[in-house]
């Protein structure tokens, strides 16, 4: 019989914290979002700021990049500078680069790259307006919106906790989604009330993006767990956003200050792999009542399966805790599926019987929740029929075959002494003759 | 975009800068500015074991913003400095002490002989950098002493911008030659080079690189050059905008930053005059009081005071049309303040032209109004438009009584009219978390119309709230505004649930396959003892015929159990033997049955012949 065991775990690296590539489209934007840059640097990230459009940028250099994230705040970019084009950042994402990217007004790089990503950008000199939403301190065109914090997306580890989030400030366009891509994750959308459309100019034709749809910052965590965050306003990140206070011009409730910072800051440890990043430590599987893997399973075997699956917090590994965890057991299709159980040692264990189809078989734990990077790991194992041996014996309804052949062998061994050994009667011998 | 909003919203009064008279700037740093600089500020007060220097940060941005230093504060600075005061700390540490000493107003001398004597060496020192020449400077005058030698001076300083000519060493250089005197002449030859190195950013901001600490230096610095003028006006204009850009900043000394160069430009020859809007630049059509502050970039009012102010013109943007022109400016509350009225202007945006003095801005205001719904029909209409419509009106804020029953050949029409066009006019349908918004198109003066095809563009069936959202960034009542429930019918709906991607999924139990139906043990028992009974039935008639086993002799035994043995074997076989085992098994038996079987028979044959001769 043959073994055949593989493990094949993505397991992402433990350092996160990587050199960044900061691109700005002048140095006062360095500044003016001090107090976000200041959080990255006071968290262990090497900010390298740059110009957009600086001629010398580069991202890789002999195949090796330079830069783990990247943070884009060039809204009218109109081509980066250097090697950096459209290709280039497309390929830092299939590598499993990082990127942050703030602003966009339609055109230009941006634009391009947001539709690498799979959602647009509304068109230049749009923005989104909310004449019932806006702040007290708008410029008059109901553009500086505030956004309560149940519109962030249901994910602790994205946004932070929701509901303790102060009121969000907005400022900027509008990003249109695709609700049916499953990379794409709406971080942050706008009130009913929203659309977007340039405010200098009377609505002739619909809005390309309206209501609830209106998403304001988007996420895309790629298949190979890239992460890129989009961000129609700049200003979301700014100084000005993070200490202003918050009211709104039409109900007027004054919260002190908004909860642009914290919502920016836990983006941003989200977007760099600081949260939600996950890898499966250890696999073992065994036969109940053993505790080595057999060379192979017969069908209808009693197995049990444990596996540790850690969370990167601060830095360190630690086990992670979830219910919802499943194994699936998989010949093409998945033939049992079944939560597994944490144990109060913090692995998670599944006991189950394997089918009465034999083949080969992979244990396979493919756990993909919002925020949390694709865990996906596979064991796998051959499961043969029953031996000859292995069968059942003695059924009762092959009683009557048993009988008979009985019944012949013990009436064969009587026939041969009454045939040999009878000794016939003298008297009956008489009467034949 | 941000540049967008930086530039058109935050400045928007800067939006145009007047050809024929001098421009001017948008903003200025406003008591709210100066109070949330002092709370900063503030932190730098605070005891930091022996660190004596930031707290200057803090004095130094009391005194500019004219506030008086909390004594507790002032106590325990000149005890902490006293305390850790040391002559051979960096020059730049001693000159922020000193200050603070002397700011704070602390009691005695703080500096000793030896101070003198190491700043006097280091400006002798050809390894000084200009920052610590520019600082050694700084404090022999403000200790009002004497500068030995300034043309030496002004020679290393030279020297040592051969050797650095970065931005902050030039910077610094200028602070120094403008305390030299007459040997510090030599920087006006930089003045140029300097400007030039300016960055302008959307031909609105200039600045240096390296940001506001190095920008500020060096507005301060060349400012401070006795006798040059420079900035042109244009250009002092620019620098301060990028200065009020940079209100947001957080640290303690950013802010001294910022405010020295405001002090230094609000005090030039070329200071910045800032026409701005107070307060919102939205006014309500009831009380169309346009508040404008004319003042320095620091909110303090011009010397000389500009006059007259007035009003240029104002145009109404939508059209161009000059509603107003030549309207002088009310004096405020205070001298800084003036007041525009815009009376009898309708709801919109105008563009407002300025003058005071010889300077000018165009400032953007609304003119807020009030939106009045006149009238609004709602009701289903066929599509091929075979009957008249029924449609129901509604007032403002009431909702339709009952549910409006649509199926797929029916259109949905709203009509409504209101006091004037507005941006936003849509129609809201909206069904637990599915929401379609609709355009309300305008047809005829200020009315609108919307009408959806029920069939092609709702295609849903399901109860839905129909709202209507009327919004415009000149109306001070944006309208949200129920109008009621519409009930679609449109038959099974064929659209699958939508599929969640993430998240758990169901679990499968895998469906064994079940055991073969047996017959019951009752009837295989009774088929066994049936395929048992011929045996039964053999032993009952031989038993009857009388068999005796009379021919037995000794012979035979070795054959019936070597035949027996076989028999048992195969019972093993069956039981738990493979077949190897019994072939091995049944060869040897298999031998000695035979050769007893061949023995028993001829003994047989042997017998029989006897008894026949015998019978013979």
């Amino acid at each position: 019989m043959n073994l055949i065991l593989l493990f094949f775990a993505v397991i992402t690296t433990a350092y996160a914290q990587g050199p960044t590539l900061v691109l700005l489209e002048n140095q006062v934007i360095k500044e003016t979002h001090s107090i976000f840059f200041r959080s990255l640097q006071e968290r262990g990230y090497t900010l390298t700021f740059k110009i957009a459009d600086d001629s010398a940028l580069v991202l890789s250099r002999y195949g090796e990049y330079l830069y783990k994230n990247l943070i884009i705040f060039a809204p009218s970019v109109e081509e980066f500078g250097g090697s950096l084009d459209l290709k280039a950042l497309t390929d830092f994402i299939d590598d499993g680069g990082n990127m942050l990217i703030a602003g966009g007004n339609g055109k230009g790089a941006l634009t391009e790259l947001a539709s690498e990503c799979g959602y647009e950008i509304d068109e230049e000199g749009t923005f989104v307006i909310d004449h019932l939403n806006y702040d007290v301190t708008d410029e008059g065109q109901h553009t500086k919106l505030v956004i309560p914090s149940s519109n962030l997306i249901d994910s602790p580890v994205i946004v932070g906790i929701k509901r303790e989030t102060a009121p969000l400030l907005y400022q900027g366009t509008g990003i249109l989604a695709v609700p049916e891509n499953p990379l794409i994750l709406p971080l942050l959308t706008a009130d009913s009330t929203a659309y977007s459309y340039n405010p200098n100019q009377a609505i002739d034709e619909y809005p390309h993006v309206v209501g609830k749809s209106t998403v304001l910052i988007a996420a895309l965590q790629a298949r190979n767990n890239a992460r890129v965050v989009f961000s129609g306003s700049l200003s979301f990140f700014s100084d000005e956003f993070f200490t202003s206070p918050v009211q709104k011009a039409q109900d007027g409730e004054l919260v002190a200050v908004s909860g642009n910072q914290d919502v920016a800051i836990a983006i941003s440890q989200w977007v760099f792999k600081e949260h939600g990043q996950l890898r499966v430590r250890s696999v073992k599987h065994h036969r109940v009542g053993e505790s080595k893997p057999p060379q192979a399973y017969t069908i209808m075997e009693e197995v049990v399966y444990t596996t540790n699956i850690d969370i990167l917090e601060d830095g360190q590994w630690k086990p992670f805790n979830a219910n919802d965890i499943q194994l699936e057991f998989v010949r093409i299709d998945p033939f049992v599926r079944i939560t597994l159980q944490r144990k109060p040692t913090g692995e998670y264990e599944a006991k189950f019987k394997i089918p009465d189809v034999y083949g080969v078989y992979q244990f396979k734990v493919d756990y993909d929740r919002v925020g949390y990077t694709r865990l996906f790991s596979s064991t796998q194992v051959s499961v043969r029929p029953l031996q000859h041996t292995q069968y059942e014996r003695f059924i009762t309804s092959a009683y009557p075959y048993y009988t008979g052949a009985f019944s012949m062998m013990l009436g064969v061994f009587l026939f041969s002494f009454v045939f040999l050994h009878l000794k016939e009667d003298e008297g009956k011998k008489t009467k034949h003759d | 975009m941000n540049k967008y909003i930086k530039i058109v919203l935050a400045f928007l009064s800067f939006g145009a800068l007047c050809a024929t008279t001098e421009a001017s700037i948008g903003g200025y740093i406003s008591a709210s500015d100066k109070k949330k600089f002092l709370s900063t500020l503030v932190k730098s007060f605070t005891i930091e074991l022996d660190d004596i220097s930031k707290s200057y940060y803090a004095a130094k941005g009391y005194k500019i913003l004219n506030e008086v230093v909390p004594k507790a504060y002032i106590t325990e600075q000149c005890a902490h400095i006293k305390q850790h005061y040391k002559a051979t700390a960096n020059v730049e540490v001693l000159f922020n002490a000193l200050n603070t000493w002397s700011l704070l107003g602390c009691d005695g001398k703080l500096h000793t002989d030896d101070t003198i004597a190491s700043i006097n060496s280091l400006l002798q020192n050809e390894k000084s950098t200009t920052a610590d020449i520019r600082y050694a400077t700084e404090i022999l005058t403000q200790l009002k002493l004497q500068i030995p030698n300034p043309a030496k001076v002004a020679q290393l300083i030279q020297a040592k911008l051969k050797e650095d000519d970065s931005l902050a060493s030039i910077g610094q250089a200028l602070h120094a030659a403008s305390l030299l005197g007459n040997a510090g002449k030599f920087a006006h030859d930089r003045i140029e080079d300097v400007i030039v190195q300016a960055d302008e950013i959307d031909g609105k901001l200039l600045q240096w690189e390296g940001g506001l600490t190095v920008t500020s230096l060096l507005i301060t610095g060349l400012l401070r050059l006795p006798g040059a003028t420079p900035f042109t006006q244009v250009q002092a204009d620019k620098f301060a905008n990028y200065l009020l850009t940079r209100k947001t900043v957080q640290t303690p000394k950013g802010i001294l930053s910022l405010l020295e160069a405001a002090v230094a430009l609000a005090g030039s020859s070329v200071s910045p005059v800032s026409i701005s809007i107070i307060g919102s630049s939205q006014v309500p059509q009831d009380k169309p009081e346009l508040r404008i502050q004319v003042s320095d970039v620091f909110g303090q009012p011009l010397k000389p005071v500009p006059s007259p102010v007035i009003a240029q013109s104002a145009t109404r943007i939508s059209d161009d049309v000059v509603v107003l022109a030549k309207q002088p400016l009310i004096s405020g509350k205070t001298s800084t303040e003036f007041v525009l009225t815009l009376d009898k202007l309708d709801p919109g945006y105008y563009r407002v032209a300025i003058n005071a003095g010889s300077h000018s801005a165009t400032i953007t205001a609304r003119i807020l109004g009030l939106l009045t719904i006149n009238s609004l029909e709602i009701g289903l209409t066929d599509a091929d438009g075979s009957s008249a419509p029924k449609l129901s009106k509604l007032s403002y804020p009431t909702k339709l009584d009952s549910a409006l029953k649509a199926d797929s050949s029916q259109h949905l029409l709203v009509k409504f009219s209101i006091s004037r066009p507005v941006h936003q006019a849509f129609l809201r349908l909206s069904s637990g978390k599915k929401e379609i918004v609709f355009l309300a198109v305008p047809d005829s003066n200020k009315g609108y119309k919307v009408e959806v095809n029920v069939a092609s563009q709702l295609a849903y069936t399901g109860n839905f709230d129909m709202e209507l959202i009327l919004g415009d960034s000149i109306i001070t009542n944006p309208i949200r505004w129920t109008l009621g429930v519409i009930d679609v019918n449109l038959g099974p709906s064929d659209s699958p649930a939508p599929r969640s991607l993430r998240g758990p999924k169901p679990e499968i139990k895998h469906l064994f396959r079940p055991a073969e139906k047996r017959p019951p043990e009752p009837v295989s028992l009774f088929f066994s003892g049936l395929t048992a009974a011929p045996l039964l039935v053999l032993l009952i008639l031989w038993a009857k015929l009388g068999i005796n086993f009379g021919n037995f002799t000794g012979v035979a035994i070795p054959f019936h159990l070597g035949f027996g043995s076989i028999l048992g074997l195969f019972t093993l076989f069956w039981l738990k033997l493979d077949m190897f085992k019994t072939c091995a098994l049944l060869i040897p038996l298999g031998m000695i049955t035979f050769l007893a079987g061949h023995r028993l028979l001829s003994s047989i044959a042997a017998r029989q012949k006897k008894t026949e001769k015998a019978d013979k």
